[in-house]
């Protein structure tokens, strides 16, 4: 009798304590789920976002680190997250799948456009440019081929191509549609493609990049253009068609269209009427490509934080953002 | 007939070359990569099979899994908002005082240090949402783990079915139960600890089934006699006695949990991995070593912790000498230690003085004001009161942090102003590393020397050997070493690899992971060696052997990726650094596990240190260098999985591409073919040290 009355008492001490310090955790805020894209760009154009939808508009935003592609769509169609930033169209299978004006199921929702456009394209350094004449755009890049060889790629040259498949650049299918005799790499990740074409830059050897605009890179090397075919979309290349190609002169043997980027987000959630206002924000949102390029050049150089930078952009920038808010 | 018994060696050895030469023949005269048959891996659709059955799981049982998923999302959020809302003094209360009482002063240190870390490198959020997915998932773990623990050990036909399930789980690389986690419970939290509790729950099953079946049969007996019944039987005596071994599981449990949860930033959890992965896709050294250390040093404290509960220490010292608290007992001689270590002795017999004055003066209050209605039960409270002076004291410091964040001022989560950074000096350690020019032709060299020489030619080796021919080979080889029936298995196993159209994959697998082994052992043994004949090397090599083992898988990639670029070779470097471990610390073992009386005869038979080591030691050590083998195999498989990011190809980079495309059969069958041939070469390696075990009577 002793024990267990003594065990009642020390529950009845304790658990006062718990409850409060529950109710000390409660969650009292909204709670919004976004992706954080894997390139450093759309971490910056997502931030923005981010920090005015928790400082202005009082939502805790959870941000989740997942790769791109179909799988962060079916994701967020499955309620693992609400939103997502910076899609560029070119790029994004999820669009046409999930989106309505796109002609997918509605089962995702545009909100609108961020504001960065975006441009994307095969690059060779300036020095090989100057030191090869004779080399006027991607139909040369197999005589100087050997120039650009590494030690796994043998006698074939090699593109740092697309970090990671989820952004479906289908790099290795153009450069064999186009006859190009060339390896693509995918190397895991931006930061390790460009550490890898950066390190090559030091020390003065040819290579061939992908790159988009915007981005530090820029700034730092100077870059020219392989100029790859114009763009035209080709109809059949979706998952629901088994990818099949329409030939040359369409996609994917051709390069990228310029790319207004949009935000996508989750029906349930932006519909809502209690996310009126984050919705009118969304839509209403203008992030240039100049402010990203500043930003993107600043961490690089001093190694700042995403959080960080754009904090401070968005304590000087009031008058910008301001005119977003609904 | 005579001729073979006598030279069957020597027939055996004739008959691998003859293989051998054999499969090169096969090689060099291919002219293409082998394929397995299109007429058993077409219509053996598996990912089309687990992509449909996910759709259809998602259309009709969704709900269930999501339920289970935002019920335990719910506990996650609320625990993690306490973790962080809570003022920053009181979660070092929570955990440093505790420590203190049970691990004793040296453990407090550190674990001071720890939690001062954790807000010095601005990490503190993320450190106590990983604390948060680790307590949640040990819970769990241990709740289900100790009530399967128990029912295995109340019956041997549930031990019997529950064993070789636990067997095949331990031998799974972490990361194959985030997958199936992803298809059912979606990303983030939630599956992450789903995953991690049924990653975790082998030690505590185990353990509590030895625990409970070791109670000595007299202490039962005694029990039975006096007419106790099966519940009181375990209740009362056979769980108490076990308590020792549980904490034991519990104690692995908590470290393979903190493993998996920091993994599991790759599906969307947060906390310390995320970091991990944030540096990783920065290539920012420092940012990533930061993120490292605080997840070793909470590896570290949470071990040593866990440990101490389960351990009964017994202080053997002379009757009044003073129990050293913080330097080295062995110190005891010394003037000035013994100085610094009487004055802690006085602080601490000062601080127990005020805790037992203050919970005396709470348990007369709290007398006083039951005593008003129950005299008996009020003497029995404060009696107890008194005599748990430490929980009491602990309860009351928590109540006066609370109370005095609530209503005198915020103390708030951990002060922003307090940084320390060690990013720096990383950062330029490693940038001068990577511009030095005599290293960077060091690198180039290694990274041509192993792709030309050893990576290139072996890829091609097991891409072009036709594929029934490394079957069979695989079949002999386990038939001879392991038996007919794992022969069998072997041989379906190897069927559904290529049946599911990644055989090709799973050779560049193999290839890498073999290639990793060979480096390992290439400078794991000799730094063993040399650690067995110099005490000084090994005790400097310990606790860099203890951290590079806590250390989680993908810390090591982003120094590989600065110096040797995004590359196989690179995830061949990674891989070698993160399982050399085992076969170091397994030839030290081998080495100094030989019977001292073997060296001493060797020694009087006039044999140098040389020939007994070559003829001595290392033939008596080879069991544990197989046992060595075995552990890097399986630390190479898992580290397949983390390489794609660093350049990496094979299963690992499918497992990538699947998640990015959210094809989960293909991600799933990926996954499953690393397990298969983990667990083929598992059983074969450990296959071979049974025999010579056996024989050397060990």
């Amino acid at each position: 009798m002793n024990r267990s009355f003594l065990k009642a008492c020390f529950i009845f001490i304790l658990s006062p304590i718990i409850l409060s310090l529950s109710l000390v955790g409660a969650h009292a805020a909204k709670r919004l789920n976004a992706v954080v894209p894997d390139w450093t760009g759309g971490e910056i154009t997502c931030e923005v976002a981010v920090l005015i939808l928790e400082q202005e508009l009082g939502y805790k935003v959870n941000q989740v680190e997942f790769p791109s592609g179909n799988g962060a769509w079916e994701a967020m169609v499955g309620g693992d997250f609400d939103m997502m930033c910076e899609h560029w169209p070119s790029y994004t299978e999820g669009d046409t799948t999930f989106i309505a004006e796109f002609g997918g199921d509605g089962t995702a929702l545009n909100l609108g456009t961020s504001g960065i456009v975006g441009l994307s394209d095969y690059y060779v350094p300036k020095y090989f440019v100057d030191a090869n004449p004779g080399f006027k755009g991607w139909e040369d890049l197999n005589d100087y081929k050997d120039q650009f060889a590494t030690i796994e790629s043998g006698d074939k040259g090699r593109l740092i191509g697309c970090p990671v498949p989820g952004w479906n650049c289908y790099d290795q299918i153009r450069l064999d549609m186009l006859n190009i005799d060339f390896v693509a790499d995918e190397l895991g990740s931006e930061a390790a493609s460009l550490a890898e074409a950066q390190g090559a830059y030091k020390r003065g050897e040819p290579f061939l990049l992908y790159l988009w605009e915007p981005h530090w890179a820029f700034g730092a090397m100077e870059l020219v253009a392989v100029g790859l075919p114009q763009n035209k979309t080709c109809d059949t290349w979706t998952e629901a068609d088994g990818y099949k190609d329409c030939g040359l002169g369409f996609w994917p043997a051709t390069g990228w269209a310029e790319d207004h980027t949009f935000n996508s987000g989750r029906p349930d959630f932006w519909n809502d009427p209690e996310n009126a206002d984050a919705k009118k924000f969304m839509a209403n949102m203008n992030f240039e490509n100049i402010h990203q390029s500043t930003m993107l050049a600043l961490i690089n150089e001093t190694g700042r934080s995403v959080k960080d930078v754009v904090q401070e952009w968005k304590d000087n920038n009031e008058d910008i953002w301001r005119a977003w808010l609904p | 007939m005579i001729w073979y018994s006598k030279n069957q060696g020597g027939v055996i050895w004739a008959l691998v070359l003859v293989g051998f030469l054999l499969s090169l023949w096969l090689v060099l005269t291919s002219t293409d990569k082998t394929v397995f048959p299109a007429f058993i891996s077409d219509p053996f659709n598996f990912s089309g099979w687990i992509n449909d059955g996910e759709s259809w799981m998602k259309k009709n049982y969704r709900w269930v899994t999501r339920l289970v998923a935002g019920v335990i999302k719910e506990w996650y959020y609320s625990m993690e908002d306490f973790l962080i809302e809570a003022p920053w003094l009181f979660i070092f209360a929570l955990i440093v005082i505790p420590t203190l009482k049970a691990s004793g002063l040296r453990l407090t240190l550190f674990a001071v240090f720890t939690l001062l870390f954790w807000g010095f490198v601005g990490m503190w959020e993320q450190a106590m949402q990983t604390v948060a997915l680790m307590a949640l998932s040990v819970f769990f773990s241990v709740v289900f783990g100790v009530l399967v623990g128990i029912w295995c050990s109340q019956s041997n036909r549930v031990e019997g079915f529950v064993r070789p399930i636990l067997d095949t789980m331990q031998v799974m690389p972490a990361f194959v139960y985030l997958l199936p986690a992803i298809f059912f419970f979606g990303i983030g939290g939630p599956p992450a600890i789903l995953a991690s509790m049924i990653y975790a729950m082998p030690p505590i099953i185990r353990l509590t089934n030895l625990g409970i079946r070791q109670v000595p049969k007299e202490t039962i007996e005694t029990a039975k006699s006096f007419g106790s019944n099966r519940i009181q039987m375990l209740t009362k005596i056979q769980i108490p006695l076990a308590l020792p071994s549980i904490m034991m599981g519990i104690n692995q449990t908590i470290m393979m949990a903190l493993g998996l949860v920091v993994l599991a930033a790759f599906i969307g959890a947060q906390g310390l991995g995320y970091e991990v992965w944030l540096a990783i896709r920065r290539i920012d050294v420092g940012w990533a070593m930061e993120a490292g250390l605080c997840i070793l040093f909470m590896a570290i404290m949470f071990d040593r912790f866990s440990a101490s509960l389960s351990k009964y220490e017994e202080k053997v010292t002379f009757k009044d000498q003073l129990v050293f608290r913080l330097l080295p007992q062995s110190w005891y001689k010394n003037s000035l230690a013994y100085l610094v270590e009487n004055l802690i002795e006085k602080v601490y017999k000062l601080v127990k003085w005020f805790a037992s004055i203050s919970v005396g003066v709470l348990s007369n209050l709290i007398f006083l004001m039951i005593g008003i209605f129950d005299r008996e039960r009020a003497l029995v409270c404060k009696h107890f009161l008194r005599n748990n002076v430490f929980i009491f004291s602990f309860i009351v410091v928590l109540s006066l942090i609370f109370l005095v964040d609530i209503y005198i001022f915020e103390i708030g989560t951990f002060p922003d102003s307090w940084r320390l950074s060690v990013r720096e000096p990383v950062q330029v350690g490693v940038d001068w590393l990577a511009v030095n020019p005599s290293f960077v032709a060091f690198t180039k060299g290694m990274r041509a020397f192993i792709y030309l020489y050893m990576l290139n030619p072996l890829d091609y080796y097991l891409l072009h050997l036709p594929w029934w021919f490394t079957m069979v080979s695989f079949m002999i080889i386990s038939f001879v070493t392991v038996g007919l029936r794992f022969a069998c298995i072997a041989f379906a196993l190897l069927c559904f690899i290529g049946a599911c159209g990644i055989w090709a994959e799973s050779m560049i697998t193999l290839s890498s992971v073999l290639v990793s082994v060979a480096v390992c052992f290439i400078f794991g043994v000799p730094l063993g060696v040399l650690a067995a004949y110099n005490k000084r090397f090994r005790n400097f090599q310990e606790p860099i052997l203890d951290a590079m083992q806590t250390l989680p898988s993908f810390c090591y990639l982003i120094p590989v990726l600065m110096l040797f670029g995004g590359n196989k070779v690179s995830a061949v470097i990674a891989t070698v650094i993160y399982s050399i471990v085992p076969i170091i610390r397994l030839t030290i073992l081998g080495l100094t596990q030989v019977s001292e009386s073997f060296t001493e005869v060797s020694k009087s038979f006039g044999g140098t240190t040389l020939q007994t080591l070559v003829k001595i030691k290392y033939p008596m050590a080879v069991p544990s260098l197989v046992m060595g083998f075995n552990q890097t195999v399986m630390m190479a498989f898992a580290m397949q999985i983390v390489t794609p990011l660093i350049g990496g190809k094979g299963l690992g980079r499918e497992i990538f591409q699947a998640l990015a495309k959210s094809d989960t059969g293909r991600g799933l069958a990926a996954g499953i073919a690393i397990c298969l041939l983990a667990i083929i070469l598992d059983r074969i390696s450990m296959a071979l040290t049974e025999k010579q075990r056996k024989a050397l009577g060990i």
